[in-house]
């Protein structure tokens, strides 16, 4: 799929440029690719680095994580627009003298971030000055030569007036929320390893009855949104699942099997997809088992869910996706939730919350009982 | 490392904004958070809308007791003081510690707080303050408080076709006393633990946050804190923090003594 | 000659050549050239471990292993007795052992229609059972990476001088268990290549961000099978290598056999989140150690276990067992003791290829036996310092031939240590308060190393490397208008040797230093060399350049003198000019007889002119070593485990300096590296195999605030090898600050009884051996 370019206008070291650019363009391929502005290096990618940092209407800002789209009207600033600019000639000279490059890769976004500090802060003192380099990674110099250099342009240097202050109108009537519920959220289980998770669920209802709930397949399903099941063929299954992960949605469509053993009203299920957009994939393994509840209302039950998952490719090596277990966390709780309502004669509530790798395993165990 | 395509329009106006969410496009204010994940492929949306550029997102109000800041104003405009501070240095200085300052001149409030990553600050900070959220949708605007704003990691409370417009944030009385202690390994990374404690007057606040899940407010170490007196943090911490390890729940409980303990310093 | 720099010749302070085009945002580095019709090239790598490959579709320009033409494998051979050979596809054959291993490489207009199409690629993987560290690497009945083998080991080498009368006998004996993390190098320009074919040389021509060109045009034309000729690969500007880009890799072959079959011009350009899952890996041993000291903490002997997760397969030409020649040859250290044995297993595991890091093994080794050191010390009960000044080798044993056969040159290591500690303030320190005045635990760390540098013939021979290096050639040329033009094959990737190089070409010649260029890194216009790596570039290419110009300069003198009417003898370069008594020329009055006013040459002229070439290796070729000290004052919050580097103070010694300032450069980014490695960076895999950090949020890079304020002094023991007594010392920094910190760690938290004994040392780690020692 290719978006169809949008017309873009920019002013780039003070020229004004009409330009065509997909919306997936990158400012800074933008500038290295069509006006061969190539002092604008790509780094990470990541928002990281700070090598590709150039002025976007005056101050520094990442060209790899602003795309030339969104920058629309805007007047850019790259190292090859200095030229004429006196404080960056005092830097230019006191990099060199303090031996603040060696590649010289890092050395344009490194510049354009010092100018900045020697312009709205002036002279600070050093401490400072690494804080606010912070975001600009040199792989080469171990930072003395340019703490040393930012220093010393600074030097005698007081702060440039900053921009005017943001205009205030009056408010006539704050917004008022409803009120905060300060109830303690329901405990969720710590999880053991990285990849795995105890959870068990008391269910106010004895374990035959959970039992046959269970087996309720297209009902169960309702406790958990999102799934698809395609195919259902003896103890295997076919199906899609959506996963989200705020702004990463996944779609993993796999296959599954499933094992239950009505003695001990337990069971094991495996699955197993692939989300195409991403190419990453996901496999688990789900045991459950219901037993008569210890904790919970008496005569009830409890279902101890254990759930071991891995996650392979770009999932897997986004490190974030720690943040994955919170999500399998709260999926626990709302599955636990329904499941209740529904054995109570409730209609399970609308979940507008995301699906997680926890339902995918869930999708399977549902088609498995909708035989 | 290149965005799968997607398509992008520039919202003039909030109405705007929210008709091309009703119709699947997803709200790009910053982009700080979300360029990398664009970059990866990890996120992979079908039209983007930029709605910072929505008429009344940058705007700033003021009454006696509270200020509405338009979610598309910058951390660097906050750092900056352009926005005017009503919290006696609180936003400014929490907003000086977010990633870096070329981040913080594009990244925003609103996209921050509806990123909900756990470990961001603003999440925090806003639940501290007793904020409330405004949120445009189809049917107009809906307040939201801070505290059950972020549902979960990277999950906040907005539908689909609703966007944060605005954050209203109470004043602090020029008494008030504010502590906000972050751990974090490398400066601009993102924190192993927050605290935040809020003493104004009869009114206290302590918050612990960057905790894999929305930031836990701690009622009884803010009544102790009103009283004078000591509370036991890691057991309220452990009631509210379950799915911590003890020994990262020891941590939360350092950045909180921290942040106490900036309290008395001179400010 | 040497030393008459006029301010600009060797041992000067000069500011770099390099700087101005960086400055302007004029450099040029691979991602930066133009060429008409250029395609970008991108990957579909392995999402997972280990596994068969099977069918594979896809639709558009993509192309799988099959559809290549004349492609070899990279086979990397050894002379090493038992070393196991590991073919490499360059892209997935019948099976991938690695995440990120390239299965389809996707040609577009722009990469990222070149990313789609890659994507868009169906393959099937059917899994096998990973092998994601040493010890499932060795375990009985293990997955096997390469079945041929039968186990999983590329080598098991053994040193032995014989330990069991030490093992007996000494009074002391300390254990330790020590761990480094896999890393990642990351230089801040990723590996890049763009190749087109040139129809009027009718040859490919390969523009590679590469610290070796000369090499990579033996090991392309190899695996293309076309003659060498055919090949020109020129390296432009590169933004920094660290080891990285001194291999011949698989995306550099398929990018150049794009070039050459379709005769057109293709662009890659790694990405940061390719450069961490799939290459670059380094740094991953596991030691076991045992020392035997006597009770004044002298050590008596050491035996090693040493465990390489090596990757999947074999880098070339340096091969996966580089790693462990190094690591068991240099574990020793700077230590005068005779009893020495070390088992050594580089362990094929389902990871990408180990490559060598600047250091290559030695910040590892310098760790590890650092850390006995501290141990030892700790059980004799005496200060580490003095242990450890009463074990190196002392100045008066110089030269001396350390357990493995290391010929340590000259210096004096135990005056390094004594200048750091006084820098430091061990003895004010052992004085003052134990913690500071927020609580955290105060401490001091030391290590001292040594780092072989410029090590040639000899030793790469030893080593079994497919290609050995030999002498390093440089061109001169004085030009019509005087100036002088001096060409190497080795390349600048960050090391400024543009400016070193005129400096030693300056004092040969006289030639002003303006008046010098360099040019480096192209097969087309360069001499050969196998470039910069191990620390060789100043010692080899300076040199050669220093030989050349020698001749050089012969020559200049005998057409001056002949033009002043003198004998040779009687002229001298000053000042940028050309002196006999009270007479004086101009280079360009040289240049202009030579070339435009041959009447005036003299009847015996030399009829090479003004152009030499020369070879250099130093004759006693088994590497110069240059040392350091260095030591660290650390502040440890016992509450967050997070470290502070108070103070940091190195005293290094490498040689003749032709050139402080970046002396100073190359040893503060090193350290800085160091510091890295010590406390942040750490590239992990899960049971699987698949990587955990694959962007720079989850692989912490050092930032100005986390790098401390180096302080650094200098001492100049000329080496007696090599000319001007120059020795290398491009990777030292990064040798030390692991050790020096760890220990620093190590003495702050010793009132607590805890200890750290893996790297880095995040704060989880320290928080768990400080909750470990309070249990």
């Amino acid at each position: 799929m290719i978006s169809a370019p949008l017309a873009v206008t920019l002013t780039v070291n003070g020229q004004r440029r009409q330009l065509l650019a997909e919306p997936r363009t990158q400012l800074a391929d933008l500038l290295r690719e069509q006006l061969n502005l190539t002092g604008t290096h790509l780094g990470c990618e990541q928002g990281v680095c700070g090598a590709c940092t150039v002025l976007i209407d005056g101050v520094p800002q990442r060209s790899c994580i602003s795309y030339a789209v969104d920058c629309d009207g805007a007047e850019i600033t790259t190292i090859e627009g200095f030229d004429a600019d006196p404080t960056m000639a005092t830097l230019r000279q006191n990099f060199s003298a303090h031996h603040a490059l060696q590649c010289g890769f890092c050395t344009p976004g490194m510049l354009v971030t010092a100018r900045d500090i020697v312009l709205r802060l002036g002279e600070v003192p050093e401490a400072r000055v690494r804080e606010e380099l912070s975001g600009n990674i040199c792989r080469c110099t171990g930072y003395v030569g340019i703490v040393g250099a930012v220093c010393a342009t600074a030097r005698g240097c007081t702060p440039q007036e900053s921009a005017a202050p943001i205009a205030a109108a009056a408010l006539a009537a704050p917004a008022v929320a409803a009120p905060v519920e300060n109830a303690a959220p329901r405990a969720a289980q710590p999880l053991k390893g990285g990849n795995s998770l105890t959870e068990t669920i008391a269910i106010a209802a004895p374990p035959e009855q959970v039992w046959e709930a269970m087996g309720d397949l297209p009902a169960l399903a309702a406790c958990l949104p999102g799934a698809e099941i395609t195919e259902v063929d003896g103890e295997a299954i076919k199906g899609r699942m959506k996963v989200a992960l705020g702004p990463i949605k996944v779609a993993f469509a796999g296959t599954g099997t499933v094992r239950l053993d009505a003695a001990t009203r337990s069971g094991v299920l495996r699955g197993a997809g692939r989300d195409g957009g991403t190419g990453s994939s996901a496999e688990g393994e789900l045991g459950f088992a219901l037993a008569p509840s210890a904790t919970g209302t008496p005569g009830g039950t409890d279902v101890a869910i254990t759930l071991q998952w891995r996650l392979t490719g770009a999932l897997a090596q986004f490190g974030r996706s720690g943040l994955v277990a919170d999500l399998v966390r709260r999926l626990a709780q709302q599955f636990a939730a329904n499941l209740q309502a529904r054995l109570a004669g409730e209609a399970p509530p609308a979940q507008p919350a995301p699906l997680n790798l926890f339902q995918l395993l869930w999708a399977a165990l549902r088609a498995r009982f909708g035989r | 490392m290149k965005p799968a395509a997607f398509d992008y329009a520039r919202a003039a106006t909030i109405p705007e904004a929210v008709a091309a969410m009703r119709d699947g496009a997803r709200p790009l204010a910053g982009g700080q958070s979300l360029g990398p994940m664009l970059n990866l492929r990890l996120a992979r949306p079908g039209k983007l809308v930029d709605i910072k550029r929505a008429e009344g997102m940058r705007g700033v109000a003021l009454s006696a007791s509270t200020a509405r800041l338009g979610a598309a104003l910058t951390h660097a405009e906050i750092e900056d003081r352009r926005v005017e501070d009503v919290t006696r240095g609180l936003l400014p200085h929490v907003a000086r510690g977010i990633a870096y300052r070329a981040v913080r001149n594009r990244g925003t409030l609103g996209g921050s707080l509806c990123h909900a990553d756990p470990a961001a600050d603003w999440v925090t900070t806003m639940t501290g303050l007793g904020a409330t959220m405004i949120a445009q949708g189809p049917a107009g605007e809906r307040a939201i408080a801070a505290e059950n704003f972020m549902l979960g990691a990277f999950t906040n409370a907005l539908a689909e076709d609703e966007m944060l417009a605005a954050v209203e944030i109470p004043r602090l009385s020029p008494a008030a006393r504010w502590g906000y202690a972050k751990i974090n390994r490398k400066t601009g990374e993102f924190a192993m633990a927050i605290g935040l404690v809020i003493l104004d007057g009869p009114w206290a606040r302590v918050v612990a946050g960057a905790v894999e899940a929305p930031p836990a407010l701690l009622p009884r170490a803010a009544a102790a804190l009103l009283a004078g007196e000591t509370s036991d943090l890691d057991a309220e911490l452990a009631e509210r923090l379950p799915h911590l390890s003890p020994a990262d729940r020891k941590l939360r409980a350092v950045s909180l003594r921290r942040a106490i303990a900036m309290l008395s310093e001179a400010r | 000659m040497d030393g008459d720099g006029g301010g600009a010749g060797i041992g000067a302070r000069v500011l770099r050549k390099e700087d101005a085009r960086h400055l302007a945002g004029r450099g040029q580095f691979t991602a930066d050239l133009r060429f008409p019709g250029m395609q970008d090239v991108a990957f579909l790598r392995s999402p997972v471990a280990h596994a068969r490959v099977g069918a594979r579709r896809a639709s558009g320009d993509v192309l799988f292993l099959d559809d290549l033409t004349g492609v070899a494998d990279i086979v990397t051979r050894s002379s090493i007795p038992g070393y196991k050979l590991a073919p490499w596809p360059v892209m997935a054959r019948d099976r991938v052992r690695y995440v990120g291993e390239i299965v389809a490489m996707a040609v577009a207009a722009n990469r990222a229609a070149a990313e789609d199409l890659a994507e868009q690629a169906e393959v099937e993987f059917e899994p096998l059972p990973p092998v994601a560290s040493c010890d499932a690497g060795r375990a009985e009945g293990a997955a096997l990476l390469h079945p041929e083998w039968g186990d999983n080991l590329f080598l098991h080498s053994r040193f032995d001088s014989g330990i069991e009368a030490v093992a007996a006998s000494a009074p002391v004996k300390v254990e330790l268990d020590i761990t480094c993390a896999r890393q990642v190098m990351h230089p801040m320009e990723g590996k890049g290549v763009v190749a087109y074919w040139d129809h009027r040389a009718g040859m490919l021509v390969v523009h590679t961000s590469t610290q070796v060109p000369h090499l990579i045009r033996s090991g392309l034309a190899e695996v293309l099978g076309i003659p060498q000729a055919q090949v020109r690969v020129a390296a432009p500007d590169v933004g920094g290598g660290f080891g990285y880009k001194c291999l011949l890799q698989p995306e550099e072959i398929l990018v150049s056999w794009l070039a050459l079959t379709r005769k057109a011009a293709f662009r890659w350009i790694e990405d940061r989140r390719e450069h961490l899952v799939a290459g670059a890996n380094a740094r991953q041993h596991h030691y076991t150690l045992t020392a035997y000291a006597n009770e004044q903490g002298r050590l008596l002997g050491l035996d090693a276990q040493i465990e390489v997760d090596t990757g999947a397969y074999s880098v070339w030409p340096f091969t996966a067992v580089l790693e462990a020649a190094q690591a068991g040859g240099n574990l020793p250290g700077p230590y005068d003791f005779r009893a020495y044995r070390a088992e050594v297993f580089s362990v094929a595991t389902n990871k990408p290829p180990f490559a060598p890091y600047r250091g290559v093994a030695r910040p590892g080794v310098c760790f590890a036996i650092e850390l006995t050191i501290d141990a030892i010390a700790k059980a004799v009960g005496r200060e580490a310092c003095d242990v450890r000044a009463e074990n190196l080798v002392p100045g008066s044993a110089m030269p001396y031939v350390n357990v493995t056969n290391k010929h340590y040159d000259s210096g004096d290591y135990p005056a390094s240590l004594a200048t750091v500690r006084e820098q430091i303030g061990l003895d004010a320190f052992r004085a003052g308060p134990a913690r500071d005045e927020k609580g955290r635990y105060l401490g001091i760390g030391f290590a001292t190393y040594t780092e072989q540098s410029a090590h040639n013939t000899k030793v790469f021979a030893a080593w079994g490397l497919p290609l050995v290096p030999g002498y390093d050639q440089a061109h001169v040329k004085l030009t019509p208008d005087g100036a002088l033009e001096i060409r190497a094959g080795i390349h600048t990737i960050g090391q400024g040797l543009e400016t070193t190089l005129a400096q030693i070409g300056h004092s040969m010649t006289g030639v002003p230093f303006e008046n010098i260029r360099v040019t480096l890194g192209d097969t087309a216009t360069t001499p050969y060399s196998t470039g910069a790596y191990a620390s060789r570039g100043i010692v080899m290419s300076g040199g050669a350049v220093s030989r050349a110009g020698e001749v050089l300069a012969g020559r200049i003198k005998a057409i001056a003198a002949h033009l002043l009417q003198t004998e040779p003898d009687a002229i001298e370069f000053r000042e940028g000019r050309i002196h006999a008594g009270n007479a004086s020329l101009d280079y360009a009055d040289v240049g202009r007889a030579w070339y435009l006013r041959p009447e005036q040459l003299p009847e015996q002229v030399n009829t090479a002119g003004l152009e030499v070439t020369e070879g250099y290796k130093p004759a006693t070729d088994n590497g110069v070593f240059s040392y350091a000290s260095h030591a660290a004052k650390i502040a440890v919050d016992p509450e967050t485990g997070i470290v502070e580097i108070l103070d940091y103070v190195i005293a290094e010694d490498c040689g003749r300096m032709v050139n402080p300032m970046i002396v100073e450069g190359q040893t503060y980014g090193g350290a800085a590296q160091g510091v890295g490695t010590a406390l942040f960076e750490e590239s992990p895999y899960d049971d699987q195999g698949q990587p955990l950090a694959s962007t720079l949020i989850d692989y912490i890079l050092p930032g100005p605030t986390e790098i401390p304020a180096f302080r650094i002094s200098h001492t100049e023991t000329l080496s007696p090898h090599t000319a001007h007594g120059i020795k290398g010392v491009g990777e030292g920094g990064a040798i030390a600050p692991p050790a020096v910190i760890v220990n620093a760690i190590n003495d702050a938290l010793a009132t607590l009884g805890a200890r750290i004994t893996q790297i880095p040392a995040t704060p989880e780690r320290i928080l768990a051996a400080i909750a470990e020692a309070q249990a």
